[in-house]
């Protein structure tokens, strides 16, 4: 009895077309930003399914939060988008001050706007770079990380440290703005507008690269909406959606700048959405800049809070726009020291959700093209 | 089903015919290029002026650069460092180890505090560089110093111990790297006291206990929160 | 000396220059893109870094040599040597220079001079595809076979227009003889212009070049080989100086299309305007020509490596699109206004 059982489960099982190559793109490879995989199969270059994988730096952040304090916990959120670092830690900070009740002054408010807009342009530099790399221009990506050498210059002379930088504390910032921002943002702002005009120079308007980009993984508004899309992946899509403007925090609301949208939601508009919001950073930066200025020098920077931080029983969700989408942490608190659970909303694993549907139906270089352009970044994705 | 948009591309004549912007592409990496080659002929450090020949250049650090730990001593050559283990207790990493006991008759001149660390061992290959041990020792014994050059061949080789700290403090002395002592940023005040009077009467109207228990116990709570 | 004598030392000569631009290029390669780029390129072996290819060899011959095990064996180890040797023997119709008089002996610089010219480099190019190919299927990897038939069919579409573009140079002078076209682009036309292939068959040149880039494997043309799709498509598995014949027959390949290049469109081994072997005695004259050649043939040497990074590179069907339907379709309209021309002249 069992016998025919298994011949007839062995014989009806599910056939496919087998001419299809599966290829494996895997953890290791030049070019995946971080560790990923991506299992397609083809028909020739034809891509007719790609099944992604995460998982492969996957570190248990938020298993380490249950563990840690609220204080110990910052640094290991730097290690999430390790491209903008600041943009993390802010998160977190305003979650947890949220949770207490509490609003850093306005001082430290502007500092926190200023370095997280540096940390923005700082990523998009890092993301136009890499898209261009992958897709051969492997020139525009030394003109663009050089601005960010000097950008990192200002972050340790703030707080210390280049790449994790672990700014800040809950309640405020922990240092005023150094001298080097001030004696070096007028020239940074000037050589960030002269690299990007370089990088527009060599690829905007270079046939080969519109004919790459333009048209590649498009994609509609309601579609990205559905799989839940945020940041530029969403703006190139069509859809107006800005964090800063539609829930401000900080003081979002006092600087004025603009929203790059893009039309079709393919890589040409991913890149130019990108490259447009770096322009409008430096413009967030001047005018924070100059309501910084009118600030005395003694005016608080942080609120006072107690050593050891135990917010009251509670649970909060705040998001705020990463350089990447919204960036949300969720804190539950069940009143002791450590948090009872904290989980992150990543940006990029909404949008690698749906690596299949931005794929199906392109070329293999269309794929690296996608994977660029999503500025899929593995910590934050497998946390 | 992918729904997909249909883009139209429309090319201007020039990107149309791709020579027209490949030699302005050209125009600007020459550019680069000879700018470049000019200066690689300059003497001095980092010739072309965007690269650091390292380890002939090195690049100014920030005083406030989170690296390499070092134990502090004070003016009088004393020990600063108590024993007392927030360090520890604050580490994220977990890598600090922290033993505290009583200096022996006849040497408590070395040591600043009436107590010190009999031995105190940082893991390097764990530290994080945070810097939240520094931000928590309260006799500003514990600093990160300016060393980024950590690397070694034998991982128990970097595991510090305190002679090794010392040594790094001495050496950042001798070469003037010393960390300049914390600066207090000023601090927003907590909530003026007049909040607790005004406590009683809403407390009372949540919780609707006896105004002298709950306004005591909702005023910790409130400076907790605060 | 006996002739065959006199041609085993060309022989010699020819094909040591040949690996010692290659060689060189290496070089030139890595610094040339660091100046680009704002960094400085290898500097530490040797003064400016020039002994970084001798170390890059010295590399890739002490590497271990594997070969996978589920490898076709033969054909794995015959890929490279399929795609290096053609390379090289291209050079031999390359006219490097004009005469030269030693010991009373007339030697023209180039090793040999058929009459049939570059049609034996084009056909030896289309020999070089099959190390590529073989090299790709051998390797018994996906990444690999990818790679290898893109070469195919790249390699294969652009033999198509390069053959159109000298068809027309065939119009124009008459020979498939390199040398003679050589000599036949001395002196000026129209007065003004020097003689050469550039101004007279200025569409026929971009087409060539076009075709050369594509022939190259070189950005934007490089698909067969480029580092972020296929992590260096057929010659993923190949290491140790197998790697090193595709890599240096990859470099001698590109100093015979700029050879050909300045053969054909730019005058050769001659000066513009000016005739060397008026004023320059004959030993002088000869290294004379040499010398001119060589600097023409590293500008496009230059060039090569400019254009590589400066550009993306294309899709892989729009490059066979560009190559299909846009410069053949272009390669046939240049040839007919040349022989209408050329018949109106005559």
């Amino acid at each position: 009895m069992t016998k025919k059982f298994e011949t007839i489960c062995i014989t009806t099982g599910p056939t496919e077309y087998s001419d299809y190559v599966t290829l494996n793109i895997g953890p290791i490879h030049p070019a995946m930003h971080g560790t990923l995989r991506v299992i397609t199969k083809t028909d020739g270059e034809t891509i007719i399914s790609a099944k992604p994988e995460i998982g492969y730096l996957h570190r248990g952040v938020e298993k380490l939060g249950e563990n840690l304090t609220y204080t110990q916990f910052l640094p290991i959120t730097d290690r999430l988008n390790y491209c903008s670092a600041i943009c993390n830690n802010v998160a977190y900070e305003m979650a947890v001050e949220k949770l207490l009740g509490i609003e850093a002054p306005p001082k430290a408010q502007l500092i926190r706007m200023i370095m997280m807009e540096l940390a923005r342009i700082a990523d998009h530099q890092v993301c136009v770079g890499i898209l261009g790399v992958d897709l051969g221009a492997l020139t525009p990506f030394f003109y663009l990380i050089l601005q960010r050498e000097e950008i990192y210059e200002i972050f340790e002379w703030h707080h210390g440290a280049r790449l994790t930088n672990s700014m800040g504390a809950i309640g405020g910032v922990e240092a005023d703005l150094p001298d080097r921002f001030h004696e070096k943002w007028p020239k940074l702002r000037d050589s960030i507008r002269k690299a990007n005009d370089e990088t527009d120079k060599l690829l905007t308007h270079n046939r080969i690269w519109m004919d790459r980009t333009i048209g590649v993984n498009a994609f509609c508004g309601d579609d990205a909406l559905d799989w839940g899309f945020t940041g530029p992946m969403l703006r190139a899509c069509g859809v107006r959606r800005d964090l800063r403007k539609d829930e401000p925090y900080l003081m979002y609301d006092k600087v004025d700048f603009d929203v790059p949208v893009g039309k079709h939601g393919d890589v040409f508009d991913r890149y130019m959405v990108r490259m447009l919001e770096m322009e409008e950073s430096i413009k967030i930066i001047d005018q924070a800049y100059e309501l910084y200025k009118d600030f005395p020098e003694d005016a608080p920077l942080m609120k006072k809070v107690p050593k050891i931080i135990k917010p009251p029983e509670g649970q909060i969700y705040h998001a705020i726009e990463s350089p990447n989408g919204e960036l949300g942490f969720f804190i539950k608190s069940d009143g002791s020291d450590k948090p009872y659970r904290i989980k992150i909303r990543p940006p990029c694993f909404m949008v690698y959700q749906a690596f299949e549907d931005l794929v199906k139906g392109e070329m293999i270089s269309d794929l690296i093209a996608c994977l660029s352009s999503i500025n899929v970044i593995a910590g934050e994705l497998d946390r | 089903m992918v729904r997909r948009p249909v883009v139209k591309k429309e090319y201007s004549l020039g990107e149309r015919v791709y020579l027209v912007e490949i030699a302005k592409g050209l125009g600007l990496t020459w550019k680069h290029f000879v700018f470049n080659v000019k200066a690689s002929f300059r003497k001095g450090p980092h010739t072309v002026p965007t690269c650091w020949q390292y380890p002939e250049d090195r690049r100014e650090i920030a005083p406030i650069f989170r690296g390499a730990h070092m134990l502090q001593l004070n003016d009088k050559g004393q020990e600063l460092c108590v024993g007392c283990g927030m360090c520890a207790r604050a580490c994220p990493a977990k890598c600090i180890t922290v033993k505290r006991g009583k200096p022996a008759k006849g040497e408590e001149d070395k040591y600043a505090g009436k107590t010190m660390c009999v031995s105190f061992e940082i893991d390097i290959l764990r530290c994080i560089f945070c810097g939240l041990c520094e931000k928590s020792c309260p006799k500003n014994a514990l600093v990160l110093g300016q060393d980024y050059e950590l690397a070694d061949y034998e991982p128990e080789h970097c595991i510090y111990d305190k002679d090794r700290l010392i040594a790094n403090f001495h050496r950042a002395r001798s070469e003037g790297l010393l960390k300049p002592p914390p600066v207090p940023i000023p601090v927003e005040a907590p909530p003026a006291k007049k909040k607790i009077a005004q406590k009683g009467d809403e407390k009372k109207g949540s919780s609707g206990k006896a105004s002298v228990k709950g306004g005591k116990k909702s005023a910790s709570n409130r400076k907790g929160e605060a | 000396m006996a002739d065959w004598q006199i041609d085993l030392i060309k022989v010699v000569f020819i094909w040591t220059w040949a690996l010692l631009i290659a060689v060189v290029m290496t070089w030139v390669e890595r610094r040339a893109s660091a100046m680009m780029q704002d960094r400085v390129g290898p500097n530490r072996a040797g003064p400016f870094g020039l002994l970084q290819p001798l170390a890059d060899g010295i590399k890739l011959f002490t590497k271990e040599d594997i070969i996978p095990k589920r490898a076709r064996k033969i054909l794995f180890i015959l890929g490279p040597p399929l795609f290096a040797i053609p390379a090289f023997s291209t050079y031999a119709v390359v006219p490097f220079g004009d005469k030269i008089v030693i010991g009373g002996k007339e030697i023209i610089l180039q090793v040999s001079d058929v009459n049939i010219g570059f049609l034996y480099i084009l056909a030896l190019s289309a020999i070089a595809v099959y190390g590529m190919v073989i090299g790709g299927w051998a390797s018994n990897s996906k990444y690999s076979i990818l790679g290898g038939l893109r070469a195919t069919a790249q390699l294969i579409s652009y033999e198509i227009p390069m053959g159109l573009a000298l068809l027309t140079i065939v119009l124009l002078y008459g020979t498939f003889s390199l040398r003679e076209i050589v000599l036949q682009q001395q002196g000026t036309f129209l007065g003004v212009l020097p003689n050469w292939g550039f101004f007279k068959q200025p569409l026929g040149f971009i087409i060539f070049l076009v075709a050369a880039y594509a022939e190259a494997n070189r950005v934007p043309f490089d698909l067969p080989e480029c580092e972020s799709e296929l992590v260096t498509g057929y010659h993923t598995e190949y290491g140790s100086m197998r790697l090193g014949l595709y890599l240096f027959g990859e470099y001698v390949n590109l100093g015979t299309l700029a050879a050909v290049t300045v053969s054909l469109f730019f005058g050769g081994w001659g000066l513009p305007y000016i005739d060397m072997s008026k004023f320059l005695g004959p030993i002088s004259y000869g290294i004379a020509s040499f010398l001119v050649f060589f600097v023409k043939q590293a500008f496009f040497l230059f060039l090569f490596v400019w254009v590589r990074w400066t550009v993306p590179r294309f899709r892989y069907d729009q490059l066979m699109g560009l190559g299909w339907k846009a410069l053949i379709p272009l390669g046939l309209i240049n040839l007919f206004i040349t022989a209408l021309l050329v018949q109106l002249t005559v």
